[in-house]
């Protein structure tokens, strides 16, 4: 399936070339480990369409590299790219400046030059690595990276690399997130729209939803075409041994994807978390959270039969399966698609008004209340039909076990040493509508770093008030999860984090330089849901230059403008809107231009800042520009009189988003006209077809529907009331 | 400018219809598969599940439970397709369906899985009996009902072909060879059974035999077979019987009948719905 065609001859040449040399080179006196990584550009065809991704020696994953704990590692990074990148190394504890953040830790390695990693390998278990910079993660940038015990265990083992692939460019995903498309809801028919929420029994639900500001939310936003193990939809495995055990090593190597993991062929025995072993547990399913590794344990199948590890998107619109054993294929339980209503639901329940969770006084930690369960069928579904039915013989869902924290032991106390400790409480916050994810309504460029002194504890209670979960990641260190084991706690450097749940984690302070805590949901970071610790007398780090130059590097990440433009064309003339917009600031320009003088041509163009934490409100500045050749003038319900006669006037004003997402607009001009409006947009009343209206104290009205063909085009037609009724096509994008 | 426009159409139709004819000429692969089912009903069910996943057609034949199917195989492969069946419920060549989507299946589809996993499908009980096939049981020497069952069994057959006169004929025999069973060789449990439940057995045997309406004729089947049903029980029959159920009949209640071949073959709907049925239990 997966025919990766390098770009034109010169570097099919080159790959060849590479192959030959890279040789993994162990020179066993000092325990050195060589790794070489060719990183080139390249086309991959996953679905049919090539498209453009980044491969690492040829591949997609990147190759597993393997050591053994004591080894010292030397990887060399052969950027054969035109644009820069990175490696980081998640889950290791090295210094920091090989941590390979770029510009923070580590020097970005240029198109066309050769990065040198050197660390020594201090532990043992699952880990992996990707680039760090941008989305390069995305389309491909990720491998294994295992660590074997000095004394090796006599178990069969495979790794299983969890990824997944969208056919479109990783920046149009994140642009789109950011313009709050809907198109991802409808790939992945979710759009929770009226329509469905009548016909379902959820009208009330939906309309409830609304006015609490909510737009239909999804366990995830990105629309996926394919999820991958080791970079194939289904993999093969005939382990030598029926009736054994096998250990699989997970590892979530995906941009955004939370999977389940079930296995048709029994149980799954747990045995380690982020490469640190815990005392085994024996589960029906586990989520695996972006970023999070896994260890477990599982039955080859004795019979002549392949039994399927199956590890589904949390949305559930897709898997990727590893088969165990020899033989038929036994298919094993699909999970089915989220019931959304019952989601919203009960979000409903949690969301105030003002756009704050509050967990009705339930103290959700760990993972143990997954409230998402209201949307799993398997569940739902199941204690429907013990209550009613009689013949109840089939009771397995109703004691499904799943994975959660608290049942992570670590087996060996992990206490820290009786040192000072430094309290933090984070929030994790966020704005699903402009997809601002942020911790304390601040991104990690308006924060500053966090300084910690060496030698004490970092104690950070984390609650998260945003509707999405987050797996909050730091590097170089690894956290004791207080999970209630006590002296016991599992250590992670990942932490699923569910919404309305407060957790603590806490750390020894025992590195130096600059450490990154972030969400690694890669669209969540890159719009800069994280913070930075940084140790205090730290050494100067020499691979970054000026420190100042380079942390304003980190910090572009977050700042940047997200562009998007609604042109409709139409029977009366061309409607539309650009805009420009990053965290706080937009930019925006609108026309309404007739097919003639009598009707008329305007334009406002604004600029503006939002002032509020939620994001509902908006104050701008801008400049409106009318022309019609007719001679009346017009007034306004305050008794105003304007002429739309080639007028040009600048103006002030402030945008409230209502209940009911109804944007309030005030504003006024320069010679004193005031003017008010209403107006809604993107009402959806069924899965493609959106209504929208306007209505402002001129006495203008407009009101019309949109139905969406692609992603980018849609057919629409609207009355105004002063063009007319029009018809024509929308282009959104 | 408008013959500009015009020749721009005519090339953007030259270039659809072009590619129009390229589809069609992409050669779709043409392949069978087995796909198992128990009843024809399921048919539609098949069908629909191999088209979800993208084939351009797809037939299932009853008889010989293959599925035909055409794809395009630059869109796809077999695999996807035969996944898509199994999570409809069928094993296939080469997937398993889900258990959930097994049981899920209408009774009648429910067909009887292979060998794999045998102990997980069948409740615990009926694994046992049909583990511990009880070590050669007293075997008697000759069965004094043999010709009753013999009886039986011809009539169900004509039932099978829908032939009513031949039926009407067996069940003459049948009262024939119910009046000829000696009591004597009975011992008292044999004799208590058969004494409850002759009476009935001779009525609905009589019945088949008068009424010319092959309706009627099931009707007094089903509850013939029930009967006899209580009588093998206790009688066992020389060779072993199999207990089928067919869960359509008499709008959905369900009936039983007795056959010697495990194979299903359906007395009360015959051609119809042929392969309609489970065994339910076996008598040895």
């Amino acid at each position: 399936m997966s025919d990766i065609i390098t770009y034109n001859r010169r570097f099919l040449i080159l790959v060849l070339i590479l192959r030959l040399v890279f040789v993994q080179t162990s020179v066993n006196a000092q325990n050195l480990v060589r790794y070489d990584l060719h990183i080139t550009d390249t086309i991959v065809n996953y679905t049919g369409k090539s498209k453009k991704a980044i491969a690492i020696n040829g591949k997609i994953p990147g190759p597993k590299l393997e050591f053994t704990e004591g080894d010292t590692a030397l990887i060399y990074v052969h950027n054969h790219m035109h644009h820069e990148t990175s490696i980081h190394w998640h889950g290791l504890i090295l210094p920091n400046e090989q941590d390979g953040v770029p510009y923070l830790t580590t020097a970005p390695t240029k198109p066309h030059s050769t990065h040198l990693y050197k660390f020594p390998i201090k532990q043992n278990g699952t880990y992996w690595y990707h680039s760090h910079t941008m989305l390069q993660e995305q389309v491909g940038m990720y491998g294994a990276f295992i660590i074997r015990k000095k004394e090796s265990a006599q178990i069969s083992e495979h790794t299983v690399l969890l990824s997944d692939w969208s056919d479109e460019n990783p920046n149009q995903i994140e642009r789109s997130l950011h313009n709050a498309t809907d198109w991802y809801g409808i790939k992945k028919k979710a759009t929770q729209n009226y329509g469905a929420a009548i016909k379902e029994g959820y009208f009330k639900t939906k309309l409830e939803n609304e006015w609490k500001r909510m737009h239909a939310m999804d366990v995830s936003d990105v629309y996926y075409e394919r999820f991958f193990v080791n970079g194939l939809t289904d993999e093969e495995l005939k382990p030598e041994k029926p009736g054994d055990k096998i250990r699989l090593r997970v590892i979530n190597g995906s941009s955004s994807t939370y999977f389940w993991l079930t296995y048709g062929g029994g149980k799954i025995t747990v045995i380690a978390s982020d490469g640190e072993d815990v005392v085994p547990v024996e589960v029906d399913r586990l989520i695996v959270g972006v970023s999070e590794t896994y260890d477990v344990l599982v039955d080859v199948p004795k019979d002549s039969i392949s039994q399927e590890f199956l590890a589904t998107s949390e949305d559930r619109i897709g898997h990727a399966s590893v088969w165990i054993g020899n033989g038929m294929k036994q298919l094993a339980n699909p999970l089915k698609t989220l019931k959304y209503f019952e989601g919203m639901k009960m979000m409903n329940d949690m969301m105030r008004v003002n756009g704050n969770m509050r967990d009705m006084g339930m103290n959700m930690s760990l993972q143990q209340m997954d409230m998402n369960a209201v949307m799993y069928p398997e569940i739902v579904d199941q204690n429907k039909n013990t209550e009613h039915s009689e013949h109840g013989h089939d009771s397995t869902h109703s004691d499904l076990v799943t994975l959660n924290y608290a049942m992570l032991k670590a087996p060996k106390k992990t206490t820290l040493p009786d040192v000072p400790v430094n309290n933090y409480h984070f929030t994790l916050t966020g704005n699903m509508n402009r997809y601002v994810w942020t911790m304390d309504d601040k991104t990690i460029s308006e924060t500053d770093k966090i300084i910690i002194k060496q030698g004490e504890i970092t104690r950070i209670v984390l609650t998260n008030n945003s509707m999405m979960r987050h797996p909050m990641h730091l590097h170089g260190h690894y956290f004791r999860v207080l999970n209630g084991q006590g002296e016991y706690s599992p250590l992670k450097n990942v932490l699923d984090i569910m919404p309305m749940e407060t957790d603590t984690i806490e750390f020894f302070n025992s590195a130096y330089g600059d450490w990154y805590f972030h969400c690694h949901i890669l669209y969540h970071m890159m719009s800069g849901m994280g913070k930075i610790f940084t140790y205090q007398n730290s050494p100067a780090n020499t691979q970054i230059g000026d420190p100042k130059k380079a942390l304003k590097k980190v910090y572009q990440d977050d700042k940047r403008f997200y562009s998007s433009a609604e042109i409709a064309l139409e029977s009366t003339g061309s409607d539309g809107e650009i805009a420009f917009a990053n965290t706080r600031w937009l930019v925006q320009t609108e026309w309404r231009l007739g097919l003639n003088d009598a009707k008329g041509y305007e334009s406002e163009s604004h600029i503006g800042r939002y002032l509020d934490k939620k994001q509902f409100l908006l104050a701008y500045s801008g400049w409106d520009y009318r022309y019609r050749n007719s001679i009346e003038s017009e007034k306004n319900i305050f008794g105003q009189t304007n002429t739309k006669d080639k007028r040009g006037v600048v103006c002030l004003g402030i945008q409230y988003t209502l209940p009911w997402f109804i944007v309030a607009d005030a504003r006024v001009d320069h010679t004193g006209n005031v003017r008010l409006s209403l107006s809604r947009d993107d009402i959806p009343l069924s899965s493609r077809l959106r209504a929208w209206g306007m209505l402002n104290s001129d006495l203008e009205y407009s009101a019309g529907l949109k139905y969406i063909l692609t992603k980018y085009i849609s057919i629409s037609s609207h009355y105004d009331s002063d063009m007319g009724l029009g018809a024509g096509l929308t282009i959104t994008y | 400018m408008k013959t500009k426009l015009k020749y721009l159409l005519a090339g953007l139709i030259t270039v659809f219809g072009l590619s129009a004819f390229a589809g069609f000429q992409k050669n779709p692969t043409l392949q069978s598969f087995k796909v198992l089912e128990n009843c024809g009903m399921c048919e539609k069910t098949i069908e629909k599940a191999a088209l979800k996943t993208g084939a351009s057609k797809a037939e299932w034949n009853k008889e010989t439970k293959m599925l035909s199917v055409q794809y395009n195989p630059k869109k796809m492969t077999a695999d996807d397709i035969l996944k898509g069946v199994a999570y409809a419920g069928y094993d296939n060549e080469k997937y398993l369906a889900p258990t959930e989507s097994y049981n899920n299946l209408h009774e009648c589809c429910k067909y009887d899985r292979v060998k794999v996993k045998q102990t997980t499908y069948l409740p615990s009980a009926q694994t046992n009996s049909l583990a511990n096939s009880k070590p050669a049981q007293e075997v008697q020497n000759k069965n004094e009902l043999e010709s009753v069952y013999n009886s039986y069994f011809n009539m169900k057959d004509a039932l099978i072909r829908a032939d009513s006169k031949t039926a009407a004929i067996k069940a003459k025999e049948l009262v024939d060879a119910l009046n000829a069973v000696k009591m004597n060789v009975l011992n008292t449990t044999e004799h208590n059974a058969f004494m409850k439940f002759l009476p009935d057995l001779k009525t609905d045997a009589s019945k088949i035999y008068e009424t010319k309406a092959i309706d009627k004729q099931r009707e007094y089947f089903s509850d013939l077979s029930n009967k006899m049903y209580e009588i093998m029980k206790v009688i066992k029959p020389s060779s072993p019987v199999y207990i089928d159920y067919c869960p359509m009949y008499n709008d959905g209640k369900g009936a039983y009948w007795i056959s010697k071949e495990s194979a299903i073959k359906n007395p009360y709907y015959g051609s119809q719905m042929m392969s309609c049925g489970k065994v339910k239990e076996i008598i040895k």
